[in-house]
């Protein structure tokens, strides 16, 4: 796309840009213009980074693990139950005992122990750790992903900018992003995705000849006052179409990798959603999302929580270890995290409740120095005693290293500017 | 009332996007565009404060009084409306406006054939009076409310809400009414009795810390139109609504909370109780620990008080829920019916007078302010006669015009014709259904049907609606296809399954039944566009079936090309 047909963008008043009418004014002077969203162009202002090829994947541990169980044990403590710590790569620090093949990785990883958050509700905290905004009814805050696909994903590109795995029903969207930066939703990593490969009985000759036959078709209805819509949905179409055409969708085709590779990072949804993460972003995709479900641990907090950590600590390994031996972490943040953390008191059932106020990240890549540790806790948990982190300050964390200015406004259907991320500060240490 | 006569710029030159309510012209310089414009419509756009609206007529419109209004203005503008719809085109369009699914075939061939003069304003009686239009309808308000609850978990209340706002439809309920039983709701929402209490969804499906500022927004969108949740942190910098102003509404909900019921140890539904104390309050604007206590107080200045000698802090939550519903559907205040209206017309029209549609105030621009007035006041006059109101606008030529080649989209076609819109994902479904024939797996461990905005969600209908549904207050440009629609549309194996000429299967019926291709290829299009198709599309259909030797095979390219298309997924 020329910079010529992006001079024509303009906003009205209010800041606001028709998205309708920017795809058809692009439509008119480019090819392709189905891969072009409005949003995207306006956004144009760092064309640099988009040629750098950053990406991110967020491993999202949906439930809110525990930090006890995870990477800030207190053994010794009656708080920290059963749970052992042990060393890792890097000396001083310690990680619950199991997560023996993300220690080795240690010093590619640094760890937050201070985050703190005051939302203790599932599905609010959820939205909240993946927009950096509490919901609110009046604004669909976009989710980080399709923040990031929305700043820095490269502009021709036949795949989906963000991909989100394991999570069919309840992944955050683009909110006012539009569905340029929607995440493609991947049910089962171990399958190529619903609807991308041509049904039985139909060859890509047949496809071509149907996909023209509607186009033909579409022709009075364009004509009778349907233009613009004919125009969105046939540069839509032509997307879809090039996707399903892509000698690049094989990236979601695992059994192209090796046995001891598949091993490696585990044979479960979540191993393979991340060797599935580490081929997408191999292959262009700027956001991946993978979900590991089950962290809600009311009851039997400790066995489920070791088996949970076993999952995880296979595929976030070797993840790391296999972005960093093929040349990739430089440019790839891959954030751990969950909703929040667990309450330093053990329950009647063995379990652990809802703490938002004291919990872990970890984070790798994209300049993050690793086998640092940022923050600290009380001996019991209860209290961070050093280096809070908020929410907003993880979040301007995370711009800073993808190289996205978290004071950018976008503006929301009704006018109003929303920063992509309101307040806080990155944290500098990771970067020193 | 004040006009502002601003010049409508065609800006095709420049790309240049004239947003509906030209903040530049509304203060009175003119675009620059100006210079190099074409032929300028005068656009006849305004705003309308309190004692506006209450100066307009309450009795019924006259036929034709919506077409006089409408005509009058373009006449100023110079603006010639498009020609009426055909009975084919309009037949499609009044069947998915009001029963929210395209006409079968019968029903088209029927109408045509039908000779009597007022064969429209009986076809649109019928559509009212049947169930679809309720059910319809109340899954529209149900997706109005639930595309923007906070608490994610309660949505699994919609089922509840669409059952009784069904219910309200069928029996015509008044829009005071309705409003006001989802106002003053009280009581539980079992997960087993989705026949119980369905209009608590609307404030039991917020939770949490902000439930009370939350319920007071949405209430304030949905039944006002009025945005004052902007001034919920500080004074609105380009609205009227100060800061206290939206706690003193939210005041209105301090007493109402929600919790989850138990039993045996699990959660089988929520409730919405009354609290006997306590008072919303307005965080410190610096110490967000401290606040102001709020006392209830409608966005008019007015304050209810209690009856008798109480004094008002002792209002209990059932009464300031009560006050707020009377305050709200109160005849003093137009705000009420102008929202209803703009949304209604919006949603027939595929354009409203205000944009968003839910986006109304005093300071806010309306094109033809004039025409919502009138309208709304008959609407308040008819004691909120919901039927009444769709069948008024849905008999005027102003609803029943051509959709008009050229500029459409972001720019307003001033109601002289007719805006295409996408259909929302359950008239869509509903397309599907209708030319396809049931899309539901048989038998088997998935549940045949679904419910609500996860309705089954392992059904192929449960996947398509969470992948076509969307926000319908967003404004209709805002709305776009995504990849995975068009995946699922070009690749489903049940659809395309369905669309082979085999045994059992449309297509088989219909090449068994018309020997001709002529005769075939039109049952087809009446099957999926509700019409028949233009000579020129006979012959690019025809020269498919030339090209493709096998003819089953070659109407299967052309049934997958008709339900692929935009104008499938369209009203127009």
């Amino acid at each position: 796309m020329s910079m010529q047909s992006l001079m024509h963008v303009q906003t009205n008043g209010a800041g606001v840009v028709s998205r309708r009418h920017f795809l058809r004014s692009v439509a008119a002077g480019a090819a392709g213009a189905g891969l072009l969203g409005w949003k995207e162009a306006l956004a144009a202002q760092a064309p640099e980074l988009r040629r750098e090829g950053k990406a991110c994947i967020l491993l999202f541990m949906r439930g809110g693990p525990s930090q006890f169980e995870t990477f800030d044990p207190k053994p010794g403590h009656a708080n920290g139950g059963p749970t052992q710590a042990i060393d890792t790569a890097v000396e001083g620090i310690r990680l619950a005992e199991g997560w023996t093949n993300v220690a080795r990785e240690m010093r590619s990883i640094a760890l937050i122990r201070s985050l703190t958050n005051r939302e203790g509700e599932h599905q609010r905290a959820t939205y909240q750790m993946h927009t950096g905004y509490v919901p609110l009814a009046a604004v669909r805050y976009p989710s980080i992903g399709s923040i990031v696909a929305s700043e820095i994903a490269p502009r021709d590109f036949d795949l989906p900018h963000f991909v989100s795995v394991g999570n069919r029903f309840s992944t955050i969207g683009s909110g006012f992003l539009g569905m340029q930066f929607a995440p493609f939703v991947v049910g089962n990593p171990n399958q190529m995705p619903a609807n991308v490969e041509l049904p039985g009985g139909t060859n890509q000759g047949r496809f071509d000849r149907r996909l023209n036959l509607m186009t033909d078709l579409e022709r009075d209805f364009a004509e009778a006052g349907g233009q613009q819509l004919v125009q969105s949905h046939q540069a839509l179409y032509s997307s879809a179409a090039n996707m399903v055409r892509s000698p690049r969708i094989r990236a979601f085709d695992l059994s192209q990798e090796a046995a001891a590779v598949r091993d490696r990072y585990g044979r479960n949804a979540f191993g393979s959603g991340c060797l599935l993460a580490r081929r997408l972003v191999e292959a262009g995709v700027t956001f991946v999302e993978v979900e590991l479900n089950g962290w809600d641990t009311h009851q039997d907090n400790f066995n489920r929580s070791k088996s949970l950590s076993e999952t995880a600590d296979a595929g976030f390994a070797a993840l790391v270890r296999d972005l960093r031996e093929r040349g990739r972490l430089d440019r790839t943040l891959v954030i751990w995290m969950g909703e929040f953390g667990r309450t330093p008191r053990i329950n009647g059932n063995t379990g652990r409740d809802h703490y938002p106020r004291a919990f872990s990240v970890a984070l790798a890549g994209c300049g993050i120095r690793g086998g640092q540790v940022i923050g600290s806790t009380s001996a019991g948990g209860n209290d961070i005693t050093n280096r809070p982190v908020g929410v907003a300050d993880l979040f301007c964390t995370f711009c800073h290293a993808l190289g996205i200015n978290p004071r950018k406004e976008n503006v929301s259907p009704i006018g109003r500017p929303v920063p992509i991320v309101d307040g806080g500060q990155h944290v500098r240490e990771l970067f020193a | 009332m004040r006009l502002v006569t601003s010049i409508w710029g065609q800006g095709r030159t420049w790309g240049l996007v004239l947003g509906l309510f030209l903040v530049s012209s509304a203060r009175g310089d003119a675009p620059k565009a100006d210079a190099k414009a074409k032929p300028k419509p005068v656009l006849p756009t305004g705003t309308m404060d309190t004692s506006d609206w209450l100066k307009y007529d309450t009795a019924a419109l006259q036929p034709g009084e919506i077409d006089r209004l409408v005509e009058t203005t373009l006449k100023k503008a110079n603006i010639t409306p498009a020609s009426l719809t055909t009975d084919e085109q309009f037949l499609r369009r009044v069947y998915i406006d009001l029963v929210g699914k395209p006409p079968a075939p019968s029903d088209i061939v029927e109408f045509l054939k039908d000779k009597t003069p007022n064969k429209r304003a009986a076809v649109i009686d019928r559509l009212l009076a049947s169930d679809d239009f309720a059910r319809h309808w109340a899954l529209y308000f149900r997706d109005v409310i639930a595309s923007r609850t906070t608490s994610f978990q309660a949505r699994i209340f919609a089922r509840h809400f669409d059952r009784w706002m069904t219910e309200q439809f069928k029996e015509n309920k008044s829009w005071a009414d309705i409003t006001r039983a989802l106002l003053t709701a009280t009581g539980e929402m079992r997960n087993d009795t989705p026949d119980k209490n369905g209009q608590a969804f609307f404030l039991g499906s917020r939770m949490g810390a902000d439930a009370v500022t939350e319920r007071a927004a949405e209430t304030s969108r949905i039944f006002l139109g009025i945005q004052i949740q902007c001034a919920q942190c500080h004074d609105h910098p380009s609205d009227v609504w100060k800061r206290n102003q939206f706690h003193e509404f939210a005041a209105y909900f301090a007493r109402l909370r929600e919790r989850p019921i138990f039993e045996n140890m699990r959660i089988v539904g929520q409730a919405l109780m009354s609290v006997p104390f306590g008072e919303h309050r307005m965080p410190d604007a610096n110490d967000p620990k401290k606040g102001t206590p709020m006392s209830p107080r409608f966005l008019d200045g007015k304050a209810p008080t209690a009856s008798g000698k109480f004094k008002f802090a002792a209002l209990s939550d059932v009464e300031r829920r009560k006050a707020l519903a009377d305050a709200i559907v109160s005849r003093e205040n137009p705000w009420f019916a102008a929202a209803f209206v703009n949304r209604i017309w919006g949603e027939l029209m595929g354009q409203s007078f205000y944009q968003p549609i839910d986006d109304l105030g005093p300071q806010k621009e309306a094109l033809m302010p004039e025409v919502l007035a009138r309208i709304a006041a008959s609407f308040r006059g008819s004691d909120y006669d919901i039927k009444g109101l769709f069948r008024v606008i849905a008999n005027s030529q102003t609803y029943q015009r051509q959709t008009r080649p050229g500029e459409a989209g972001e720019e307003h076609l001033l109601f002289a014709a007719h805006n295409p819109v996408r259909m929302g994902a359950n008239a869509l479904w509903q397309n599907l259904v209708n030319t396809l024939g049931d899309l539901s797996p048989r038998g088997g461990f998935f549940p045949k049907k679904g419910f609500g905005p996860f309705a089954g969600p392992f059904s192929l209908e449960g996947l398509f609606k969470q992948e076509f549904g969307f926000d319908p207050s967003s404004k209709s440009d805002e709305i776009e296809g995504s990849v995975s629609q068009a995946l699922l549309l070009m690749n489903s194996p049940v659809i395309n399954q369905k669309i082979r000429a085999s045994q059992g299967n449309v297509l088989a019926r219909i090449l068994a039944t018309y020997e001709s291709d002529d005769e075939a290829l039109r049952a087809l299009y009446l099957k999926t566009l509700s019409r028949r198709p233009s000579e020129r599309e006979m012959e690019r259909c025809k020269t498919h079936l030339r090209g493709v030797a096998n003819r089953a095979e070659a109407f299967e390219d052309i049934l997958w090309a008709l339900i692929n298309s935009t104008e499938f997924q369209t009203k127009r």
